[in-house]
């Protein structure tokens, strides 16, 4: 190659009036060889043929210089690789191709609004490119321009209905909270997008339907797009928590083993683990796996959440203590977590921090029955006896609103239990829902046996709470309402459900990252 | 352990399937799919391998003719080459097959292994505008230098590319300009582009040994059919972007479809009536290998998948693959009606798929570049893969080989029978846990006690630090200054470098001194105080300077370091240096 360079200099010398100019080499001939190196991912030999051909050419070889450029970004010299593609935009002005990537380079620099800005220059040049639409919509997305991205990527659907295009859209409209115009994003993916895109097609009727809390179905689809791709870890961890939901820790056990095979150290996939052996009574083995999960990622306050449940139930309250805190320092707005607090310093005889950790629950609190019951259980305890009614009184309201809005109509019987309990106790909760079908009036005579012998009411904290973590399978169709109710914001009624259900959501939620992760 | 134990049952079924006939693994082979053939060169019903070797990339470059393991002849190509068809161009018998072989612009046909023709692409539209500035600078009207700035003017604008002379005109440096204008002023210009990929027609019949049309793609984009015989254009087509990879099927008289790969990362379909693209296929990822399969279209990813698709453009499956797609060819075995697709992997294996199902595996001892599979010498079944380290294996399938038309990992995953690694407790955890269960309240306010005492001492510490300018940042506003120091050397004597830096944004500090305090029975120091110049804001001052230790018997002492400011008794910042123990004996 070198001689070919060399050739019309070499000639010029010895023959000063040649007949015959030499033939010049052709700029692009070598276009073919770097593309073949290029997609077989040879880099070496690829950057090799490259340098040789910019020799050749003097850096005037259009493709050379691009392919350069995009070895370097995968070797993640940004910077150096967005130089070139400028270059290259100058060589050929023309080429919306060339912008394009100057964009993307931007992109990946953070440089969102200079991406904007050359994105709408090539998309001058090419009107029709579903590329340059979607990734303006991701780039607005990130500029927090959401109306601008929407519109994007409504276009980047006319040109071409791409999966990636779907799942952005589906969580623009999730970031705003917009749950209907996202179920209706997923239901149109899931008509259009072409009946071999399999995998494609469960995701999104799974987050459709989850949407929409239509979890069984849901599960049919995880359960299909497990048997095409049986070690999807992402599938397996969303089947397996909902096997959990339902108490069923065998199955979810089994799945949980192939997710652990693949993926050895994902700390939800720890977390999910723990909490099966935490439903099958296995505490130990539930700490073990909860401390793993910790470890592999120490910020996670559901980990620290879980965890600190965990001690609850073992009556290691000054571990609990140390957990639920660290969980509330990582999310300071959640009242569930100041419950837990409440219960374990009460346990640790601090009964002031206690009330202080429970008015702050209560503050925060908007639906939870079981945040007041526990404080009106502790006021009356404590001898509190007025702001107990006060309490129980919210409760009660919490009670009637719930069932006058038709969420929720079946109760956890211990937590019934518990609050026919107080409300003889308090004289008060007459007007209770549950009370009203003419409950026998068993209970409400076994409460008033037990309002003499107080000192079985300390305990009573502790059972409530226990129950009715325990008692999962009562409360699924609740849980199943409000979750699906807010997705974005899980709220809901039991403790060991969301211990469970959140990841089920993280877990779709880190669907989506990953997919906008593949974008990038 | 039962995954590995699956694996290996996979790899001696399938490697049972074939007979390593020839691996000679410095054959010294560089070449692609595109560059390979097998041809019954001299019509004596014995199929040859013909080669389009690359050699190193620059020279060495060679047509190669292997016979049996050997090689059978040699011929030097002019340039690379980016593609190999053998194809009947006449009826004449004996009917011994040709030789095309794509490089540069030109196509070399060889018969018998002679050259025989040359076809050379046409030439590309010039831009006439660039045609008037050279036939001005023909006739001397215009000077190198306005040459030049017009060229420039017209690479910037112009709908038409230049010419290679224009760009090569540009790149000269000034000095050289006057001569290649006239070297070059006599010529016409040309416009002239190179071949990409190379596939062969059936003119009019279907028959086996039908006489086949070449189709060539090239890199501006456009497709041709040359006729056989005369080498001229039949039919020409556009793409939109530079074509890489190219099936042809049909014939040219009745209906055809040529089904190309482009560098854009989609698939067109052309057909006959239509000079465009008829279907378009947008890959997610480059198309490494293209496959035809029956009616289908096979596409292996640069993303690790495998594609198929219908002739129209549509998806039918995906496989997903566990390593890059190096190369990719179509296992056709007629005798059988047996048809698979072989995807040559970047992990050293060779996975034979039909449709999406995996049905064999075959290992390589090295990463497979290119593979051809079919009638070799006069073996049917025969497989030839060359490799990255430029190795040539040859196979030959067994008479009795079998392939079960199904997917070979179905069933539960092996995982899930491996037990979980849940971490283990010991005894002495849960005598703990007991312990707080039984002392909650005492563990618990004895921490909180001792967080109490903690923060408190931090706190105390940290006012003190503040108080005598212990940080290693200084507190006041008028001069922020940061410091470090360093000792280098094993004893008695020791470097001392002081590091200070001025972190103000844009005042510089003056009037600032040095000054140590230690131990005069243990050190000595050449000056114990000096005055630090004016310091810059951002730049970082290494002040150095000389201790000696006096002691012989091992022991060592904290020398304090006190930046002061004239007329300040408090000093901005102070540093305790614990010396390191002298390991050299002081000299005497």
């Amino acid at each position: 190659m070198k001689t070919d360079v060399q050739l019309p200099a070499a000639t010029d010398l010895k023959k000063p009036r040649p007949k015959k100019a030499p033939e010049l080499p052709i700029l692009e001939r070598r276009n073919w060889l770097i593309h073949l190196h290029y997609i077989r991912k040879d880099y070496e030999t690829c950057k090799a043929i490259i340098k040789e051909q910019l020799h050749e050419t003097q850096g005037m070889c259009e493709y050379a210089v691009y392919v350069q450029a995009l070895i370097m970004r995968l070797e993640g010299k940004i910077q150096q690789s967005l130089e070139l593609f400028q270059s290259c935009a100058i060589l050929n002005p023309k080429s919306s191709d060339n912008l394009k990537q100057v964009a993307r380079s931007l992109f990946l620099l953070g440089k969102h609004k200079a991406a904007i800005e050359v994105y709408n220059e090539a998309a001058r040049l090419n009107q029709k490119d579903w590329e340059i639409s979607h990734n303006l919509g991701v780039c607005y997305i990130y500029t927090k321009d959401f109306r601008s991205a929407e519109e994007q990527l409504n276009l980047a659907l006319q040109l071409n209905k791409h999966d990636l295009t779907y799942m952005m859209l589906g969580k623009i409209h999730l970031l705003q909270g917009d749950t209907e115009k996202a179920i209706d994003v997923y239901k149109s993916a899931v008509e259009y997008v072409s009946i071999h895109n399999l995998t494609f097609k469960h995701t999104c009727f799974i987050l459709y339907t989850m949407l929409l809390g239509k979890y069984q179905k849901a599960f049919e689809h995880l359960g299909n797009a497990l048997t095409y791709d049986p070690n999807n870890f992402k599938a397996i961890l969303a089947a397996g928590s909902m096997m959990q939901t339902h108490g069923d820790y065998d199955v979810a056990m089994n799945k949980y083993r192939v997710a652990a095979y693949s993926v050895p150290e994902s700390p939800p996939l720890w977390n999910n683990i723990g909490m099966c052996f935490f439903g099958k009574k296995k505490y130990v083995a539930a700490i073990s796996c909860l401390k793993r999960a910790n470890y592999l990622s120490p910020f996670d306050w559901k980990i620290l959440y879980n965890l600190g449940l965990v001690h609850l139930t073992m009556q290691q309250y000054a571990s609990a203590f140390h957990f639920l805190s660290a969980a509330i320092n990582l999310r300071p707005r959640m009242s569930e977590l100041y419950m837990l607090l409440a219960v374990a310093l009460t346990n640790l005889d601090d009964a002031d921090n206690a009330r202080r950790s429970y008015e702050q629950a209560v503050q925060l609190d908007e639906s939870n029955l079981l945040v007041n019951l526990n404080f009106a259980v502790f006021l009356y305890n404590q001898g509190d006896k007025k702001a107990a009614l006060l309490q129980f009184q919210e409760m009660e309201r919490k009670v009637n609103t719930q069932v006058d809005s038709n969420i929720n109509t079946e109760f956890d019987p211990e937590l019934v239990e518990m609050a026919q309990k107080l409300g003889a106790a308090l004289q008060a909760g007459e007007n209770l829902y549950w009370s009203k079908p003419g409950k026998d009036s068993k209970s409400s005579q076994r409460s008033s046996s037990s309002k003499p012998s107080s000192s079985q009411q300390p305990l009573g904290t502790n059972q409530a709470l226990g129950q009715a973590m325990s008692s999962a399978a009562g409360y699924s169709k609740s849980m199943q309402i409000t979750a699906g109710a807010e997705p974005l914001s899980p709220s809901t009624s039991c403790h060991l459900h969301r211990s469970v259900h959140p990841n089920l959501q993280s877990q779709i939620f880190r669907c989506l990252f990953e997919w906008c992760i593949i974008l990038m | 352990m039962s995954s590995v134990s699956h694996e290996l049952k996979d790899t001696s079924v399938a490697s049972s399937k074939w007979l390593d006939a020839h691996y000679d693994p410095v054959a010294n082979l560089y070449t692609f799919s595109s560059c390979i053939a097998l041809s019954d060169l001299h019509g004596d019903g014995e199929n040859k391998l013909v080669v389009g070797d690359l050699g190193t990339g620059v020279c060495n470059v060679k047509l190669k003719v292997y016979r049996g393991t050997g090689v059978l002849s040699e011929s030097t190509l002019l340039d690379l080459p980016t593609g190999l068809v053998s194809f009947l161009m006449d009826l004449h018998e004996p009917r011994t097959p040709a030789i095309a072989v794509a490089s540069g612009p030109f196509i070399y046909v060889y018969k018998n292994l002679r050259p025989y023709f040359k076809f050379t692409l046409p030439s590309l539209e010039v831009n006439p505008l660039e045609q008037d500035v050279w036939s001005q600078a023909k006739e001397d009207m215009i000077d190198p230098m306005t040459l030049k700035e017009m060229l420039e003017g017209l690479r910037d604008k112009a709908e038409i590319p230049l010419s290679v002379r224009s760009l090569r005109f540009l790149m000269l440096e000034p000095q050289e300009m006057e001569n290649f204008v006239l070297l070059h002023k006599e010529q016409p210009i040309r416009r002239q582009t190179v071949i990409t990929c190379i596939g062969m027609l059936k003119k009019n019949m279907a028959d086996e040994d039908a006489v086949s049309c070449l189709v060539i793609g090239t890199e501006n984009g456009d497709v041709y059919i040359l006729d056989p015989e005369a080498f001229t254009i039949l039919y020409k087509m556009s793409l939109p972007s530079s074509p890489t990879l190219m099936d042809v099927t049909g014939q040219f008289d009745v209906e055809f479809r040529i089904t190309v790969a482009c560098r854009n990362g989609n698939i067109y379909i052309l057909r006959r009536d239509s000079p465009k693209p008829k279907y378009c296929i947008e890959l997610s990822s480059h198309p490494v290998g293209l496959v035809r399969m029956g009616k289908n279209v096979v596409v292996g990813c640069t993303h690790e998948t495998l594609h198929g698709y219908t002739q129209k453009g549509k998806k039918l499956w995906t496989a997903y693959l566990p390593a890059p797609v190096t190369a990719m060819a179509l296992m056709d075995l007629p005798t059988r009606g047996f048809q698979a697709v072989l995807v040559g992997l970047a992990n050293c294996e060779v996975h034979m798929y039909r449709d999406k199902n995996l049905i064999s595996t075959i290992k390589t001892p090295d990463v497979v570049t290119s593979i051809c599979f079919g009638r070799y010498g006069r073996e049917d079944g025969t497989l030839i893969m060359t490799t990255k380290g430029g190795g040539l294996i040859v196979k030959i399938l067994k008479r009795t080989a079998v392939f079960d038309d199904r997917d070979s990992a179905p069933g539960p995953p092996i995982a899930q029978s491996i037990r979980l690694n849940v971490p283990k407790k010991t005894k002495l955890y849960v005598d703990q846990t007991l312990r707080e269960r039984e002392n909650a309240v005492a563990m618990h306010r004895a921490f909180q006690m001792d967080l109490s005492r903690l923060r408190l001492a931090a706190a105390r510490a940290y006012v003190k630090a503040l108080e005598s300018s212990l940080t290693p940042m200084s507190a006041s506003l008028t001069e922020p200054l940061k410091m470090n120091a360093v000792v280098q050397g094993l004893g008695p004597s020791f470097k001392l470098t002081l590091n200070i830096q001025n972190t103000a944004s844009c005042r510089p500090v003056m009037n600032l001194a040095i000054s140590f305090l230690y131990d005069e029975n243990l050190y000595s120091m050449r000056t114990a105080f000096f005055k630090i110049p004016l310091l810059v804001p951002g730049l970082n001052y290494p002040i150095d300077t000389f201790v000696e230790c006096l002691s012989d018997k091992g022991i060592s002492d904290i020398i304090k370091v006190f930046v002061l400011r004239e007329g300040k008794s408090a000093p901005l910042l102070t540093a305790h240096i614990n010396m390191p123990v002298s390991e050299g004996l002081a000299l005497n």
